[in-house]
């Protein structure tokens, strides 16, 4: 029933991601999206960084890719992220927002104004509040808000934040999403 | 700390839109929806207006408002020497190649509707070449006011620290810091640099286009269009170049998967700079 999960993080999700990901099998249903705060002038490393221990393939996608299920797409470095009707990838370089670009509330934005009640997202560790709306703005459409336990993030601003301003449907650990997602069907 | 507040419908934009078109001739018909959505919600809170309604009867009942209308709809380049790497290859191979042995100035065309700050990096790198006065840059821009602004030097480039550090990577010959003054808080650039320029005025695609192109500079902006007016902008630019001449596109910006393809040879895959073949 879902079409899309979408992942948020920033300090101190870099571990978590990567496991994640590493859980993941590769007929894994659905496209993960993530939005992960990074160096805006390292263009490469990131992506490779990811993709050694990954279960699906990550891709840091040109503007106008197509999204299609068991892939990865992770935001390029300088640039926003948003989902675009028609499950279309589109960038932008438009100001920062959040002090961050790609920043988390675009891309959360975007992907619950096309999923709405079909997207999943996820707010991991993190160090500013960037994302705490865009869980909020998949919650008000009808997705799924789940939010990583404060207490086992390295940064707990994010998800305190998100906490703050949503009522989310799970607090879980690292184990705990990666079994929620392990048992997605298509 | 920058919050989204009002977000505006789809029925809205494409009403928006079409008022754009009927009443003042600029077509964002073909404009990246998300974005363009995104643009309008700026231009909306910019300028204290409450909704789709305010901002379309502010455009019907003040004529004047369409000029701050086009100046905020397009996204500002935001950098100094976005990419680093890719402005290297422009100094170390592209330009020198450009501007050998010529005896007209070989045509370089900013196509971006830039807010200036690719204008005078570009500038920036010609004068510590020498070769400032050996070109005939072009720009293409939407208003007055962004002539304006670009002319006056004062661009406001917000993030001093990201620019400082652009300029390092280049390894520059001077010092970031000797491009401009300090004017209380406000940055103004030499407008020296800039002063040869030729401002081309655009409605929304590249309609005109100076022709014989030597290197068109077009960084992030069909990111901006549909597949539609990116295809569109994509054939202008390639028949404005001459044979042999150079287009850069954003880093994630890529001519596979259009029809201007064949047309082009890939000169830099990592900066996505293409050169156009002879037929």
């Amino acid at each position: 029933m879902y079409k899309a999960v979408i992942i948020g993080g920033s300090a101190g999700s870099f571990q978590v991601i990567t496991r994640i990901l590493h859980s993941l099998s590769p007929n894994f249903p659905l496209p993960v999206l993530l939005c992960l705060h990074r160096l805006k002038h390292v263009r490469s490393g990131f992506v490779e960084a990811l993709s050694i221990k990954s279960g699906i393939p990550i891709i840091e996608p040109f503007d106008k890719e197509q999204i299609k299920p068991g892939k990865a797409y992770l935001a390029p470095a300088n640039y926003h992220m948003y989902i675009e009707l028609g499950n279309k990838i589109a960038l932008s370089t438009e100001e920062p927002v959040n002090h961050s670009r790609p920043s988390i509330d675009l891309s959360f934005v975007t992907a619950a104004q096309v999923y709405r009640e079909k997207l999943i997202g996820i707010i991991l560790s993190g160090a500013n509040r960037d994302g705490a709306y865009g869980l909020k703005k998949i919650k008000d459409l009808g997705g799924l808000a789940i939010v990583q336990d404060p207490e086992e993030c390295q940064v707990k601003t994010m998800t305190e934040a998100s906490l703050k301003m949503t009522k989310v449907d799970f607090v879980y650990n690292t184990n705990d999403i990666i079994k929620f997602l392990q048992n997605i069907k298509s | 700390m920058k919050m989204i507040r009002y977000e505006i419908g789809i029925v809205d934009t494409r009403n928006v839109i079409k008022i754009l078109l009927d009443d003042f001739g600029y077509d964002f018909r073909d404009y990246a929806l998300t974005s363009f959505k995104r643009r309008l919600e700026h231009v909306i809170n910019s300028n204290g207006l409450r909704d789709a309604d305010g901002l379309v009867s502010r455009l019907q009942n003040n004529k004047d408002f369409i000029e701050q209308f086009l100046f905020e709809i397009t996204p500002e380049t935001t950098e100094m020497f976005r990419d680093p790497s890719f402005w290297r290859i422009l100094r170390d191979e592209i330009l020198p190649e450009i501007t050998r042995g010529t005896t007209n100035k070989p045509r370089i065309w900013v196509a971006s509707f830039d807010s200036g700050e690719e204008l005078y990096s570009l500038a920036i790198i010609l004068k510590e070449m020498n070769l400032l006065d050996n070109v005939q840059i072009y720009a293409s821009v939407f208003t007055e006011k962004c002539i304006n602004r670009i002319k006056s030097g004062r661009l406001d480039p917000k993030d001093l620290e990201t620019n400082e550090a652009n300029y390092q990577r280049l390894n520059g010959k001077s010092q970031y810091s000797m491009y401009y003054k300090m004017d209380g808080n406000t940055i103004v650039f030499d407008t020296e640099l800039v002063k040869n320029v030729n401002f081309i005025k655009q409605k929304t695609t590249l309609e005109s286009d100076p022709g014989a192109v030597k290197l068109a500079l077009f960084r992030n902006q069909t990111i901006y269009f549909n597949q539609l007016l990116h295809e569109k902008v994509l054939q202008k630019l390639s028949s404005s170049l001459v044979a042999g001449g150079y287009l850069a596109l954003g880093v994630k910006e890529t001519l596979e998967n259009t029809n201007a393809y064949n047309k082009f040879t890939v000169f830099n895959d990592n900066e996505k700079i293409y050169k156009r073949k002879t037929t």
